[in-house]
């Protein structure tokens, strides 16, 4: 898919990897439309983005605000689902021991936010892409976590069934020319990343890794674009994350 | 210090010997979490021989009181 032009929505694009990603997008000549939920941060960028506010994992305003972009634009031909939480908790705490198992609740609200915002995306998106007859690209963000990541139950288990959802999607909608894919960063520097890890933790995970430093942001913006732009890569996840293992 | 224990603790959150100190709390160490303490506990149990319970496993979280609570299990450690 030609890029230039392209009618691309990214969610949670207003800050960290999302924004990187819509700038880049953008550089390649794409009309970006930023979905987040934060609007101060929404204010603060530039007026080359349509920004639109909007909560992913309300099933309603996700259709309206998507029906609305697809009205105003004609099409929408690039979804990314990048809104999500880094959220990490282990089964068991032996720190806690006033509440020393995973709390049920707070692993259904990680799953709500990581996977069923993506689903939710992908419905309102793919919705249009099919009305349209648009052959579009949905690319979601994993994550290396989605492997099994220890201390990261639910976050794990949502990354694991994005990639699910995804190759799934790629095998249902490519018969009508839309196509699939994940990018799976490892450890990226970000705020969100700093703020989930301790330098100690962010030190250790350096030297577990091969090329002995975090990923950059703009480095998964640029597997993004290419996962876009190749038409012959569907159902694909495609790790970006400098050669570590977990 | 316990030879032994140095040892474990250093292994187990990747210090340098002589970072460990009676006063050294799970605060002064950042990888000192649920998982780590689980590594902790295996490490203890197989090298002083003991086995630890929930109580204990949860009270360690300093040098100091995995010290005392070693030696309520009968362990020597000024050998």
């Amino acid at each position: 898919m030609k890029l230039d032009g392209a009618v691309s929505l990214i969610t949670g694009g207003s800050k960290g990897l999302g924004l990187a990603i819509a700038h880049r997008l953008r550089a390649e000549g794409a009309r970006v439309i930023v979905a987040d939920i934060d609007n101060v941060a929404l204010e603060a960028l530039p007026d080359v983005f349509d920004r639109r506010s909007l909560d992913v994992t309300q099933p309603d305003e996700a259709k309206s605000t998507v029906e609305a972009i697809a009205a105003m634009y004609g099409r929408i031909d690039v979804l990314v689902n990048n809104a999500g939480v880094i959220y990490s908790e282990p089964l068991v705490n032996l720190m806690n021991p006033d509440g020393m198992m995973h709390s049920y609740d707070r692993f259904r609200q990680c799953l709500r936010v990581n996977l069923d915002s993506v689903f939710i995306m992908t419905s309102a998106v793919v919705e249009q892409m099919v009305l349209r007859r648009t052959k579009g690209v949905v690319i979601n963000i994993s994550s290396i976590s989605a492997r099994g990541n220890e201390g990261q139950t639910a976050y794990s288990a949502a990354k694991a069934a994005v990639n699910a959802m995804t190759v799934t999607w790629s095998k249902e909608l490519g018969r009508l020319g839309i196509r699939c894919n994940a990018v799976a960063p490892g450890f990226v520097d970000t705020p969100s990343t700093r703020a989930a890890l301790n330098e100690t933790i962010i030190k250790h995970i350096e030297g577990l890794t091969p090329l002995r430093r975090l990923g950059r942001a703009e480095e998964i913006a640029q597997a993004v674009v290419a996962a876009i732009a190749n038409d012959f890569l569907n159902g694909t996840i495609l790790d970006v994350n400098g050669g570590v293992t977990i | 210090m316990n030879d032994k224990l140095v040892t474990v603790l250093a292994d187990v959150f990747g210090l340098r010997r002589e970072q460990i100190v009676p006063q050294l709390t799970k605060d002064d160490v950042g990888n000192w979490d649920s998982l780590k303490q689980m590594d902790l506990v295996v490490s203890l149990e197989r090298e002083f021989g003991v086995e630890l319970e929930i109580a204990d496993i949860i009270t360690m979280t300093s040098v100091e009181k995995i010290n005392r609570i070693l030696k309520a299990k009968g362990v020597d450690l000024e050998a």
